[in-house]
């Protein structure tokens, strides 16, 4: 079983940089609750977005590229989506950036797809912890260039 | 519209792996529409090669751009800023975009990205069906809009083999028999009288066999 406090100070020397895409619809956050949310987890980003199915492959690959080390899509139920379509898209779109992942030789698991209950920041929180033991288990990712959009 | 699909990753990696700045084109059009070659897939390739590179220890300088259309001229300049500034273009378009750019680069690499398959049109999202091989004396008015050239596996100009079942081919259940089609559709529109013009075979020498083809039009010359 993991030490909890050796993960601990794992994260406060150098904290695993995760980026979550997430569905606004799941309204994981009240007006401000947001930024405190992640001032109190060091390397965690939190992208709000109009609907999970907003996100391609491209975005998830480009922001490890980028140098985060794990990213997460949280989408509501494919049956609860307010687009119909946009979680199971998005779900198909993360499958497609780990199939990526796994050409370049990279491990497919940086990138996850989550379905998570609206109004539930706890649910939220688990799943990062799980999801940064798992991050911290692998080699980091080195750092690559910035990219150049012309 | 032309279909095409990307190659692998390591194929791209070994032609370009001599290079230390590579500039990514994709193009909006053809390829674009079959989710091959266009802006999203050029923005995935380029951080699938920074990633690819980066895991290997090496950090080439990875720029993207995408053209409208990369086989016409004024489009292409549209990188010409872009160009001296790399050793090497990676083309996400068709072959002919390919050499395009190596007509209008004359100095550049251009490495193909993409495998060009076949003309084609989009049947359903995610499934593009090749319907023209280019032969040069196109048909279809006398078979009712349905290629037999492409459509039947087996090309056949004077009806269905005998191995056409339930409209299906017996090269593979899963193609539609193309004269089934042909005959359903001039069925369907009355005009099944059609097929007892007499259609000469096809001249293959205006296709490939004859070379390189061109299309000059003087009305539309500068």
């Amino acid at each position: 079983m993991p030490v909890k406090g050796a993960s601990i100070s794992i994260m406060e020397t150098k904290p695993v940089k995760i980026v979550v895409y997430h569905c606004r619809n799941l309204q994981l956050f009240k007006p401000g609750e947001q930024k405190i949310f992640t001032r109190s987890r060091p390397g965690l980003s939190l992208i709000a977005i109009p609907c999970s199915g907003k996100v391609e492959a491209h975005h998830l690959l480009t922001t490890l590229a980028g140098g985060a080390q794990g990213v997460l899509v949280l989408a509501c139920g494919e049956k609860a989506c307010r687009y119909l379509e946009g979680s199971m898209r998005a779900h198909k779109r993360v499958d497609y950036a780990r199939w990526w992942l796994q050409q370049i030789g990279i491990e497919p698991d940086r990138v996850e797809f989550v379905h998570i209950p609206p109004n539930d920041p706890g649910a939220l929180d688990k799943f990062l912890k799980e999801f940064t033991f798992k991050l911290e288990s692998l080699e980091t990712i080195p750092p690559v260039a910035k990219i150049q959009t012309g | 519209m032309i279909v095409a699909e990307l190659k692998p990753i390591s194929e791209i990696r070994n032609m370009l792996d001599r290079y230390s700045s590579i500039l990514v084109v994709g193009c909006d059009s053809c390829v674009a529409e079959c989710a091959a070659g266009g802006h999203r897939e050029t923005m995935l390739l380029a951080a699938a090669l920074k990633l690819s590179y980066g895991k290997d220890d090496k950090s080439p300088v990875i720029t993207e751009a995408c053209l409208d259309r990369q086989c016409v001229d004024d489009f292409i300049n549209r990188i010409a800023d872009q160009v001296p500034e790399h050793e090497v273009i990676l083309s996400l378009g068709c072959g002919a975009g390919v050499q395009a750019l190596a007509r209008v680069y004359t100095d550049k690499p251009i490495i193909p990205a993409l495998d060009t398959l076949f003309i084609g049109e989009t049947q359903m999202r995610g499934v593009w069906q090749e319907n023209c091989l280019g032969c040069g004396q196109c048909k279809l008015g006398y078979f009712g809009a349905v290629c037999p050239v492409t459509r039947c596996s087996k090309k056949l100009m004077n009806g269905p083999c005998g191995g056409s079942k339930g409209g299906r081919c017996e090269v593979d259940n899963d193609i539609l028999c193309g004269w089934d089609m042909i005959i359903q559709r001039l069925q369907a529109l009355g005009e099944l009288d059609r097929l007892s013009e007499y259609v000469p075979p096809v001249d293959w020498s205006t296709s490939h066999s004859g070379g390189p083809r061109r299309v000059v039009r003087e009305d539309q010359k500068p």
